[in-house]
Order: structure tokens, then C-alpha cells, then sequence
């Protein structure tokens, strides 16, 4: 009797993880005309910086949304909802893209270094791996619930994309200045 | 020395921009639209001859550019209430029919050209998405007022 309710239930989870991801397929697949292009150039871009934090929290507002539920038009909060859900995923495939790259340039970087503290790269790594995790899980919540309502995951995310990027920098201008000390030597 | 050099005729120019040209532009996103439209469709390069025959070509370009990413993110950042707002002193402003313009602008979206190059790519897309959302409320606003006077 458990193993069928334990198989029904991973069956509903199953379904709506593929409807949120269907969800947010479509948003996507609807950007209007040259945001496509926005998408394909996030991984060759070269600017390593995230999305400004008081635009993530522009982004996931609930206050655009009580002002458009306000003017009590089906159709208004209907579009406000695709927009925002669009915007939203764009911000959460910038996001992952730009600490995908930051991990590649920190990870060449400590290819060349010749003392790596084990417990900070765990740290990175742990880090990283965190952040993955919730791109995946916010791109699943926008589609099933709605930016407005993954708000505080959203800022979590953008806080935490925010200090590995300046942890990473900080390691590799320290990994740079130690470099250049070895070749003066 | 030459950064300096390079500098204060920037400095100069962009405070020139603001307070003879920007200042007579009666909200934020018209000011948006003027430098938007100092810009050269084909080689993305901003030209104002005032500008450029008092400070240099070079400088005029530059203070352009800045005060163009700086209104970009400044209309960015308002909310959707305020960003309509800003759309309906902004069509008061442009002394066209208001109907028409409001129809234009849904249909051409002429605003995208009002995105800079090198802006974060989500904020320009907010900023895109904010513009089609007020356009729309525009239009449901002045439907509801004509039903309804």
C-alpha cells in the first residue's frame, strides 16, 4: 500500500516538475523578438557581472503586482504575469551562466597556483554547487508559482552569486600578486 | 596627466548635456529618448554638434554615452506605476495625438532602440517588458475612462 502511494506521489511530482519546466520553456520561448539573441550570448560574454541586486528585487516585487491586480483586468495581470515570469527566467540563465563562468576562470586559475587550501576550494565548491541548485529550483518555482512568489529565494540567490563572485576575485588578484612575487624572485 | 587631460573636457561636457540640453526635457524617459536619439543607427557612434563644437568630438561622444546608460538605468528602476506614469507626461509632452502615439508605440515598440549597448542584458529586458506592461495599462486606463467618464 505505501510502495503505490510512494508511486503515486513520485508520479504527481514527476508531472508537475514537467509542467513548471514546460511552464517556463514556453515563457522563454516567447521573449520577444531579438531577446532570443540575449540567450545565446550570455555564455560567450565577457562581462562576469550579475544582474544589479535592487533589479533582482525590481524583478520578483510583489508591489508591480498588487498595482496591477489593482486595475482588476483579467487580461492585464495575465500579461503582467508572462512578462515577469520572463524576465524572471532570463535573470535566473544570467545567473547561472555567470557563475558557470566565474567557477571556469577560478578553477583555470587554480590549475596554475601551487598552494590551494583544501578547505577553502571545498568551501567554493560547496558554494557553487548551492547556487546551481537553486537556478534549477528557481527556474522549476517561476514556472509552477510565479517570480513573485520565489521573492526570497531569488534574493538569497542573487546574495550568494554576489559574494562568490567577489570571494573569487579577491582569490584570484591574491593568486596574481603571488605569482608575480615568485617571478621576481 | 593624459587621463586628466581626457577627463575634465568629459566632465565638463556631460555637466554642459545636463544642464543646458537634458534640463529642458520635462521627464525621464523623454530624456532617455533624446540621447537615444543622438545615437547613429548604423555605427552605434553619438553625435550633438553643440556638444562636440564646445568640448570635441571625442568628449561630446563620451559624455553622451554615460548620460545614455544613466537614464536607461534610472527609467529601469521605476516601478510599473511609476513608469506609467512617466509614459503619460511623456505623451503630453510630444504634442502628437496621445491615441496615436499609445498605438505606435504597442505596435512599432520604437522604445527598444532606446536600450544602449553594453547594459545588463535582464535589465534590458525588464526595461522592454515594463514599457509593453504601461502601454498596456495606458491603453486599458483611457478605454476605462472613455466607458465610464
Amino acid at each position: 500500500m505505501i510502495g503505490m502511494t510512494g508511486a503515486l506521489l513520485a508520479a504527481a511530482a514527476l508531472v508537475l516538475l514537467l509542467v513548471a519546466w514546460a511552464r517556463a520553456d514556453k515563457a522563454l520561448r516567447d521573449l520577444p523578438s531579438g531577446s532570443q539573441e540575449w540567450l545565446f550570448n550570455l555564455e560567450e560574454d565577457a562581462d562576469t557581472s550579475a544582474c544589479p541586486p535592487e533589479f533582482v528585487s525590481q524583478i520578483f516585487s510583489s508591489d508591480d503586482q498588487a498595482y496591477v491586480l489593482g486595475l482588476d483586468s483579467r487580461e492585464l495581470a495575465r500579461q503582467f504575469r508572462h512578462e515577469r515570469d520572463g524576465v524572471a527566467l532570463l535573470w535566473v540563465q544570467q545567473t547561472s551562466a555567470a557563475v558557470r563562468r566565474i567557477m571556469r576562470r577560478h578553477v583555470e586559475a587554480s590549475r596554475r597556483s601551487q598552494d590551494i587550501e583544501i578547505i577553502t576550494e571545498a568551501r567554493i565548491l560547496l558554494q557553487y554547487a548551492q547556487l546551481r541548485a537553486a537556478c534549477a529550483l528557481l527556474f522549476v518555482g517561476i514556472g509552477l508559482a510565479g517570480a513573485q512568489d520565489v521573492r526570497g529565494m531569488a534574493l538569497y540567490t542573487s546574495g550568494l552569486t554576489q559574494r562568490i563572485g567577489q570571494v573569487l576575485r579577491e582569490f584570484d588578484a591574491g593568486l596574481r600578486v603571488r605569482e608575480m612575487k615568485s617571478e621576481i624572485r | 596627466m593624459s587621463a586628466e587631460v581626457k577627463l575634465i573636457p568629459l566632465q565638463e561636457a556631460y555637466d554642459d548635456l545636463l544642464t543646458r540640453s537634458l534640463s529642458r526635457v520635462p521627464c525621464e524617459l523623454g530624456r532617455l529618448i533624446y540621447l537615444a536619439s543622438t545615437r547613429e543607427y548604423n555605427t552605434g557612434n553619438y553625435y550633438h554638434e553643440g556638444l562636440a563644437s564646445r568640448f570635441g568630438p571625442e568628449a561630446a561622444q563620451k559624455a553622451l554615452e554615460v548620460a545614455h546608460r544613466q537614464a536607461f538605468y534610472k527609467v529601469s528602476a521605476f516601478s510599473l506605476e511609476e513608469l506609467v506614469q512617466e509614459l503619460e507626461r511623456y505623451l503630453e509632452s510630444t504634442r502628437e495625438n496621445p491615441q496615436e502615439c499609445l498605438r505606435a508605440w504597442q505596435k512599432l515598440e520604437p522604445y527598444r532602440v532606446a536600450v544602449p549597448t553594453d547594459v545588463n542584458v535582464t535589465v534590458a529586458r525588464l526595461f522592454t517588458s515594463n514599457l509593453r506592461l504601461a502601454l498596456a495599462i495606458l491603453r486599458f486606463r483611457r478605454q476605462q475612462n472613455r466607458l465610464h467618464p
